[in-house]
């Protein structure tokens, strides 16, 4: 009944939207923060283990195949792959 | 010896249980704990399995959980003077 996934009238289909179709700002700001958080740690792990002469294969295919948060494009920065979608793309906030 | 500081920022309700299991294996229960664990590859897969839920630093000692609340303590602001005999007393 309560909680952020409950079945309100927006959710439940039809042609009453409540969630906007772009991201405001400060929430792009904030899923930039989140990405980049997870590149810190990254950075954190692969200097640490460094350090000791030692590696990990995760950490260095990461290295190789991952986009760091400024070097991702928008696109991939604010929108997920959905097979249901027009044009296969919704944004991060759309439920 | 370095240890990985590893705190808990986003809850786990909702992910996998394999996700939920690395989280126990390390110790975290809920957001805002802290752990230390010793920098090694085994911990470093374990974080990496998890890397979008925690904060990690590299430290050089771990801290007890008595330590790391005595280090949030506030400074209470005042002390205790105590009688210049019995700091005489004391120091011999």
């Amino acid at each position: 009944m309560f909680g952020p996934f409950r079945a309100t009238s927006p959710l439940s289909g039809g042609l009453l939207w409540k969630i906007p179709f772009r991201l405001s700002a400060p929430q792009k700001a904030r899923q930039r923060k989140r990405l980049r958080a997870v590149d810190t740690v990254i950075a954190t792990i692969d200097t640490a283990l460094r350090k000791q002469g030692s590696s990990l294969k995760e950490v260095e295919r990461w290295k190789a195949e991952m986009p760091r948060e400024e070097e991702m494009r928008p696109k991939d920065k604010y929108t997920v792959f959905d097979r249901k979608e027009k044009r296969y793309r919704k944004g991060i906030h759309s439920e | 010896m370095p240890f990985f500081k590893i705190t808990q920022i986003r809850s786990a309700i909702g992910l996998p249980k394999k996700t939920t299991g690395v989280l126990k294996a390390l110790g975290l229960r809920k957001r805002m704990a802290t752990v230390f664990h010793p920098v090694s590859p085994q911990v470093a897969g374990q974080i990496m399995a998890i890397k979008e839920l925690v904060a990690v630093s590299e430290v050089e000692q771990a801290l007890t959980k008595s330590e790391m609340r005595a280090n949030r303590r506030p400074d209470p602001g005042y002390y205790i003077e105590t009688p210049a005999s019995e700091a005489f007393d004391a120091r011999i």
